[in-house]
């Protein structure tokens, strides 16, 4: 076996079927979106005390690869975290399992591919970093390697990571779904925490700190001691500038920026220990339930058919149906959709979400929402996440849209269902207010009951997967509701945080979008 | 009840059409529509299931346009795709409940007709075990008895045979063939027999348009005298094929046994009853034919 060859063509394969996607364009052009972001000055890095540097080669560089490492690194991985289970789903990873290839090869491919992936947006960064030198030009001179060097020793390496990463997380039964998402931001959070420690994080960001740090302390030794370093997205602008040349690419800097390209190189070797060739015993769609098939019916393969049937072959006879009005049913429907939304969930999620009822009912009336209820309307995520996208994922739309008045009834009767998930996981919250009659902070609460079921239907349309609500919702939870950041917090956990009008504004939008794009995707309105 | 095509055409992304004039009539009974693999039979059944829109022509279900009035023809058709999907963690009842549900059946109606229709599918014994653990067979099994849920009047089955076995393939046929008197079933197959066994009309489609439309009676007739039994040495019959269409060949004691099918016999062919198959073959190497000249 030429095993370059073989490698190559794994990779080849998987980032062509890739890039000839519709979600590649897309990835594309946000990646391009964020390049523009930080080449019109809507994206600031400020270290010291209100600096940024001199718009040179090195400067524009490193701000953006700042961005690469610390955006690109998380959106990156929702956006490949689906190469092992788009094999799983079109069926080629059964045929790969049949041919000779070895299984830290296959994990090993499927890294590289991720990394082409995320390499094609570093590449998009990288040509703009030359197009913003052009605009801003405050430096006469022009270095392609300052310029280009920080991409390659911090950005790719950090890429490798996330790349890796998703692979060992989809081979993960665990991390492979939902939970993955969600522990995968945290990571994130923590690794970013790794600058504040002084540790040599994988995304290159305490090598810029120590530099930028001694190159300000040189100039001015009697600065404050205490030095922030921050990447400010349309916040308030750096008042000074001071000239950098860059980081110092010493041999010892290299050294750590090839340890996280071998930690990567390990976490794709690791990942092949847990993959399983996609034997269906350890199946990739496998529920909690699944018991072996052969036990319950042998195949038409392996069953001597019988020279005379043990019974009758005879169709049984059909009553038939008398005919109602269907509008009636919608309460019907309603519950249908809350217990397919339910299925599934084992008893300690239904003693979690009893406790967080309890906790929100008698805990003092301070900590209430800043507390409980921020952990009572996360925690059914992956309920909500599965809305919109649930049809998409198990193949089941042709038979729900070509139900009479699917996009007015079943449409309606989803976002119902996730509705009531809000507000009975939320109840003890929402009880409370209305008992105290605070009208207002009553109404915050029922807007945030409305808003996350429809994010989740809109981003499930739209996008076809969970994986989208699951991000930008987490992240959205962490940053707004947690932090009680005015504007962000949809759950308005205080009375200044909320902004109850906006958000009811926001959910009927966004269930307009989701049965917009719905009624577009259905042949038949 | 009737269901009236009229020069339907869709063309897809490329601008490849995958049907193109396809005019057809269709009353109570088993339609049986025959064609070989891309020949777009999916594709219509997609368009008469309301699942996408004819890019030209219309569809009339009991003279009123799917395309103003989808509904009237969804709350009365019962569909079951080729490639569909089920939720594993829901069991065969709550599945059917749930499409019931959608469907917008009342409860206490579609408990009782979840009851028959699993019977029906030989699915009670596994009734609450969850669908995830379901053979492919099995999980087709729950795909014919939804389609059946809300007792339709047009019933769209798209290769509902694939993945049954021999006797489960039997059972549907004879629960196609007891429903189509009072409905209008529309079966798309490769398999020849299963159209054999159950089809009242037959439409032959090939390269997106109707080759030809007609009882199984009339298509026999079409071949009637064109199907010739052929012995020859094996290793005469590699030649054979360059001259003659044949439909099958068996080997026995005294040669190959070649199942020829032509205007004119090769010498020494017995003409012996033509069936199906014959004419299906036949009807396509002649509108093939046709297409090419």
């Amino acid at each position: 076996m030429n095993a370059p060859r073989v490698l190559y063509h794994m990779v080849r394969a998987d980032f062509l079927e890739r890039v000839r996607r519709y979600s590649f364009l897309v990835t594309l052009a946000a990646a391009l979106l964020l390049a523009y972001a930080v080449a019109t000055e809507k994206v600031w890095l400020v270290v010291g005390d209100g600096y940024r540097g001199v718009y040179n080669s090195a400067w524009i560089g490193a701000l953006m690869t700042v961005c690469c490492s610390t955006f690109l690194s998380l959106a990156g991985f929702y956006i490949v975290k689906n190469s092992l289970l788009r094999d799983a789903d079109t069926r080629v990873g059964q045929i790969l399992a049949a041919t000779p290839m070895r299984k830290d090869f296959y994990t090993f491919a499927k890294t590289l591919s991720n990394f082409a992936v995320l390499a094609c947006m570093v590449v998009i960064l990288m040509l703009a970093a030359l197009v913003m030198q052009r605009i801003h030009g405050e430096a006469h001179s022009f270095s392609l390697w300052k310029l280009w060097a920080p991409f390659i020793f911090l950005a790719l390496p950090a890429m490798l990571l996330t790349a890796s990463v998703a692979v060992l997380f989809e081979t993960l039964p665990v991390l492979r779904g939902g939970v993955g998402n969600v522990v995968y931001f945290f990571l994130w959070t923590a690794a970013i925490a790794l600058v504040a420690a002084g540790v040599d994080d994988p995304t290159g960001l305490q090598l810029l700190y120590r530099s930028t740090r001694s190159t300000l302390h040189a100039l001015n030794p009697g600065g404050p001691e205490n030095f922030s370093f921050s990447l400010t997205i349309g916040g308030e602008r750096a008042v000074r500038t001071f000239p950098w040349s860059g980081i110092d690419w010493t041999p010892n800097v290299l050294l750590v920026r090839l340890l996280w390209i071998a930690v990567a190189a390990g976490l794709a070797l690791l990942a092949s220990v847990f993959f399983h060739r996609f034997d269906p015993a350890r199946s990739w769609r496998k529920t909690r339930s699944q018991a072996p098939t052969t036990a319950l019916e042998p195949s038409s393969v392996d069953r001597a058919v019988p020279l005379s049937p043990p019974v009758p072959i005879t169709a049984a006879h059909l009553t038939p149906l008398a005919r109602t009005s269907a509008n009636s049913r919608f309460p019907q429907l309603v519950m249908s959709e809350l217990r397919l939304m339910l299925k599934g969930q084992r008893w300690w999620w239904y003693a979690t979400v009893a406790g967080l009822l309890v906790g929100q009912v008698v805990s003092p009336a301070r900590d209430v929402r800043s507390g409980f209820l921020i952990a009572a309307w996360i925690w059914p995520i992956f309920l909500w996440s599965q809305m919109g996208c649930r049809d998409a994922r198990y193949n089941t739309g042709a038979l729900l849209f070509s139900s009479a008045r699917s996009l007015t009834r079943q449409l309606p009767a989803l976002w119902t269902a996730g509705v009531l998930v809000a507000l009975l996981t939320g109840g003890g919250t929402g009880t409370r207010l209305l008992l105290a009659a605070d009208w207002h902070s009553f109404e915050a609460w029922f807007a945030g009951a409305l808003f996350i079921p429809s994010l989740a239907l809109a981003l499930g349309i739209w996008s076809g997967s969970s994986k989208a609500f699951e991000a930008l919702f987490i992240a959205w939870w962490y940053i707004g509701p947690a932090h009680q950041l005015p504007g962000l917090d949809f759950m308005g956990t205080t009375p200044a945080s909320s902004s109850p009008g906006i958000y009811a504004l926001a959910a009927a939008l966004l269930l307009a979008a989701g049965y917009w794009r719905r009624r577009q995707s259905l042949g038949y309105a | 009840m009737n269901l009236i095509i009229e020069n339907v055409g869709k063309r897809y992304g490329g601008g490849n059409w995958a049907l193109r004039n396809f005019t057809l009539q269709s009353g109570p009974g088993v339609l049986g529509l025959l064609g070989p693999n891309g020949a777009g039979k999916t594709t219509l059944m997609s368009i008469l299931a309301t699942i996408t829109r004819a890019t030209e022509g219309r569809v009339l279900w009991n003279g009123t346009d799917l395309a103003s009035n989808p509904d009237l023809l969804r709350s009365t058709l019962g569909y079951l795709p080729q490639d569909f999907g089920v939720y594993p963690n829901l069991n065969a009842v709550e599945f059917l409940e749930y499409l019931a549900a959608v469907k917008g059946l009342d409860s206490a109606a579609s408990k009782k007709r979840i009851d028959e229709l699993l019977n029906v599918v030989n699915l009670a014994d596994v009734r609450k075990r969850p669908l995830g653990s379901y053979s492919g067979g099995m999980k087709q099994r729950v795909g014919i008895a939804q389609a059946l849920l809300n007792d339709p009047q047009l019933l769209i089955v798209d290769e509902p045979t694939a993945g049954l076995d021999p006797e489960e393939r039997v059972r549907f046929r004879n629960l196609l063939s007891e429903l189509s008197g009072e409905r209008i079933v529309i079966l798309s197959t490769h398999i020849v027999s299963d159209v054999e066994a159950t089809a009242t009309d037959i439409a032959l489609i090939s390269q997106g348009t109707l080759v030809a439309h007609a009882s199984p009676e009339l298509l026999l007739q079409r071949v009637e005298g064109r199907v010739w039994e052929w012995v020859l040495p094996s290793a005469e019959l590699n030649a054979a094929r360059q001259h003659y269409l044949i439909s099958n060949t068996a080997r026995r004691s005294d040669g190959v046994h070649a199942r020829v099918l032509g205007d004119s016999p090769p010498a020494g062919a017995q003409p012996v009853t033509p069936n199906l198959e014959d004419a299906y073959l036949y009807c396509l190497s002649q509108h093939r034919a046709g297409v090419a000249a």
